[in-house]
């Protein structure tokens, strides 16, 4: 049910005046985006919050929820500013991506960045606000009391004095008439008894039973069901389809092309798939036919050599950078492609005509998809709509549209009916969108004390900031760089947080024919492994022991101090390493937040085994210290097994993994004891999704070094055991 | 026709009796919580039990489903009252919980046949099913919980 909403103004706020929907107090994300956006009569505002005369408050939340606790976490916030009854909350999301949803500096409703809880605090707060002290003015008309001596509590306005309490609900309709207060006032810092607990989520209950939808579980009267069949080269399209191939197979209701390849709709998805295994398709001839992972290793070590490539970040003098005097310890590294594996494959319902199109899709990048239904199905939004639902896991990988665009061609080729089309684990796997592969070289001078002078740094790679039209030179500018910025590949150095008075990143880009894709942690998670390997080298070289060496190059770093600090004590680092175990530090500040880990590594015979790994992390104040712990936890895991194991390699221009048996995730047996430690000291808030991914690699690889004294250099380390 | 028990509920289903079990459960009976991972019996997504056997139900063609009884996440108490339920929420295991029905499938049959479990039996029973967010430290824990309120 598609609900409707009247027009509103700063100085009657009369949502829900109208007779045909249900009277509700609707409050805006935020007001004055809302209003400068409305434009006339037919913009609809959303109902961000929304109470309606029964006191049934409901959030339309603005980032999904993908396993990262943050519907949780911002129900968290709101209920507790806006004094809401926590047992009997709903929440949910808009059905279309909304000017006040969008994060300001990417002009884009997504879900990305760890931004769920840093980027939208705030103004979750202030607009629980709002309506909280609409309610707090209408129920001081009420009693005739003071705003003063009115507190909201629990789904009540209550009066102090009295303990006369009126339930929200009966407030509502009063509540509508008011103007929309500019500057609420925030609750003080004691009233604040929602946020900063372990809470249960919001979502377990319904995860535990089954009952949980995600875009997969979608049910639709009438509905079929498609499998993909597309072009194993990236840059690769259509050259032939043969329909009558799968004409007479059991099931098959239609061939449904779309770019670089077809749908097949069937009668159920495993009819769907077989036909798109038999369909008689060609693909085009491209460039790209013959590319090979050596080929493009062979362009990323040209690159490191190359005599062109201008300085992106200086900090102090360049030339001290490299110079031949003093102690120079320098290092090449690498890492692979690398896939997302969601454990929910990638797929969208769709119905869509020319007079509506609707999904079903569990999503990062909403305002993508609407992008992408624009350009390819010339869908304007407002004739658009979005269900999201729960994520099975996201990483990065649903930020792109490709598959609503196929769910919509493919209802589209039935005649409006409702599609699934499902991509099965194997094109999961090898339709690219990767991690970017990358190289780097390091080149650090010590002075005789040991200390770091100088640092130059050159990554070789693609930058993917270009396929998302982020222009590197105007990144540069407005990051104080100096050219050639792209945020997605030199994140974690440009910006890294040790002292080291003269010091130079560049970035030699190599272009790779193939699109590519955030990944938890994007930069961080190859410079993560990149610098912090490096700089144990450099204390192995200085004769220094790894910590006492970080701390040495963090002068005036409190963050990076307190995380160091705590690490140490949670492993005991100043003491022997247990008996039999090897250990291995790493700190990376990212997204805000600063983690650092200390891997505790068995080497045996056949391999490495990570017994236990110790992590501290500032985010500043935890809205919910064990989503914080959650997060932490599953971001060592995630990062532990593209550290071991994971790679995609190309041959032929086409990805050779394909499944879990070739693109290997961590086992239970494999999964370390992680203990987490939440330092709170003040900091601003920072993300938790993705900062403890970055030092896991790391912190390994130097474990490794610790046990054998060979330093593993390119990822996955399991190809060098 | 193939004719079996689904969480107690007999019935009688027309579908190509090679059809995995998997799809028939989600598409032809409606029960979702079962779910596609790999296709290849690699992730435990699709755990169910047959006859109280957890089994990998992409891979068990519906025939071998004939006559015999399926359980699945449904078929455990609604209201998440199974004690291993229990112990997932006091734990707050899943994260997005895509995997969880699995993990919990296999989690009660390991507790069915080793009321209590040490770690390295439990890492034995459950290294067949894959988690991307990396709840296994929390899995583990909440099995050793499950185990205590049995």
């Amino acid at each position: 049910m598609k609900q409707r909403y009247p027009t509103f103004s700063r100085r009657s706020f009369l949502a829900g005046a109208s007779a045909t929907i249900a009277t509700a107090l609707v409050v805006p994300l935020r007001f004055e985006t809302a209003l400068a956006q409305q434009g006339g009569a037919a913009r609809k505002p959303q109902s961000f919050i929304r109470i309606d005369t029964k006191g049934r408050v409901s959030f339309l939340l603005p980032t999904s929820e993908m396993g990262q606790g943050t519907h949780t976490g911002q129900a968290q916030i709101l209920a507790e500013e806006l004094g809401a009854d926590w047992s009997s909350i709903v929440v949910d999301m808009p059905k279309q991506p909304l000017p006040d949803y969008r994060i300001d500096f990417i002009g884009q409703m997504r879900s990305v960045g760890s931004f769920g809880i840093r980027y939208w605090h705030d103004p979750l707060r202030r607009a629980a606000a709002q309506a909280r002290e609409m309610l707090t003015r209408a129920a001081s008309t009420r009693l005739g009391a003071d705003p003063a001596t009115l507190r909201a509590e629990k789904g009540f306005i209550v009066h102090a004095g009295s303990g006369r309490r009126i339930p929200f609900g009966e407030l509502v309709e009063d509540a509508m008439a008011l103007p929309v207060p500019e500057q609420p006032t925030l609750r003080p810092e004691n009233e604040r008894t929602l946020t900063g607990r372990s809470i249960p989520r919001l979502d377990t209950v319904a995860k535990v039973t089954g009952r949980a939808v995600y875009a997969i579980d979608v049910r639709r009267d009438d509905m079929l069901y498609g499998a993909v069949r597309l072009a194993p080269v990236f840059s690769a399209d259509v050259e032939s389809i043969d329909e009558s191939s799968v004409a007479g197979l059991p099931g098959v209701v239609a061939v449904a092309p779309v770019p670089r390849g077809a749908v097949v709709v069937a009668e159920s998805w495993w009819r769907a798939k077989q036909a798109a295994d038999a369909l008689d398709i060609t693909f085009t001839k491209t460039p790209a036919d013959n590319l090979s992972t050596e080929q493009i290793d062979a362009m990323f070590r040209e690159a490191l050599d190359r005599s062109d490539v201008p300085v992106t970040t200086l900090r102090g003098d360049a030339e001290a950078t490299r110079s031949s005097e003093g102690r120079i310890v320098e290092a090449d590294y690498a890492v692979p492609l690398l896939a997302h594996a969601s454990m929910e494959p990638i797929n969208c319902t769709a119905e869509s005509t020319e007079d509506r199109t609707e999904l079903w899709v569990g999503t990062q990048g909403h305002d993508v998809i609407r992008m992408t239904l624009e350009r390819g199905l010339q869908v304007p939004a407002e004739k658009l709509t979005i269900n999201t639902t729960y994520l099975g896991g996201g990483f990065g990988r649903k930020t792109h549209g490709e598959i609503a665009l196929q769910a919509a061609l493919a209802s589209r080729a039935v005649g409006g009916r409702p599609v699934k089309v499902l991509w099965a684990r194997e094109d999961d796997v090898q339709q690219g969108q990767y991690r970017q592969t990358m190289m780097c070289r390091l080149r650090a001078t010590l002075d005789d004390a040991g200390n770091i002078t100088a640092m130059r740094i050159r990554l070789a790679g693609p930058q993917m900031g270009l396929q998302y039209g982020f222009d590197p030179d105007r990144f540069a500018e407005r990051t104080g760089n100096l050219a050639n910025y792209d945020p997605f590949s030199v994140a974690g150095l440009s910006d890294m947080r040790y002292v080291i008075p003269n010091f130079v990143v560049e970035h030699a880009v190599v272009d790779l024919p193939m699109p590519l894709c955030p990944w938890r942690s994007i930069a961080h998670s190859f410079n993560g492994f990149f610098f912090e390997s490096f700089m144990d080298e450099c204390a192995a070289a200085a004769g220094r022991d790894p910590l006492a060496f970080r701390r040495t190059h963090c002068l005036g770093q409190a963050r990076m101090l307190a995380v160091l600090d705590r690490v140490a004590e949670m492993a005991r680092w100043r003491e022997p390493a247990p008996t039999g175990l090897a250990r291995g530090l790493a700190v990376v500040e990212s997204y805000g937040s600063y983690v650092a880990q200390v891997v505790e590594a068995k080497l045996a015979k056949g391999g490495v085994t990570v017994e236990r790994v110790h992590a501290a992390i500032d985010c500043g104040r935890a809205i919910n210290p064990s989503q914080v712990e959650a997060q932490i936890q599953g971001s060592v895991v995630f990062a532990l097994g593209a550290a071991l194991k994971q790679k995609v390699t190309i041959r032929d221009g086409r990805a050779e993994q394909s499944n879990f048996h070739d693109y290997p995730l961590p086992r239970i047996d494999e999964s370390p004891s992680v203990s987490v430690d939440i330092v709170e000291i003040g900091s601003p808030l920072g993300g938790v999704g993705e900062p403890g991914v970055p030092p896991a690699a790391p912190a390994l690889a130097n474990a490794l070094f610790a046990a054998t004294g060979r330093r593993i250099r390119s990822l996955p380390l399991s190809d060098h055991l | 026709m193939t004719a079996f028990k689904i969480n107690g509920r007999p019935v009688d289903v027309d579908v190509e009796p090679d059809t995995p079990l998997l799809w028939v459960v989600r598409e032809q009976l409606g029960l979702a919580g079962t779910k596609f991972g790999c296709g290849v019996a690699q992730c435990g997504a699709c755990t169910l039990h047959i006859d109280g056997e957890p089994v990998r139900s992409c891979i068990v063609p519906l025939s071998d489903a004939e006559g015999r009884s399926v359980t699945t996440i449904e078929g455990l108490p609604q209201d998440g009252s199974h004690p291993v339920q229990r112990a997932w929420a006091e734990l707050d295991v899943p994260q997005c919980g895509y995997c969880q029905s699995g993990q919990i499938m296999s989690a009660i049959a390991l507790l069915a046949q080793n009321p209590k479990p040490s770690d390295a039996d439990i890492d034995e029973a459950m290294s067949g099913n894959l988690c991307r967010c990396g709840t296994y430290p929390r899995i583990r824990a909440a099995i050793h919980r499950a185990s205590e309120m049995n």
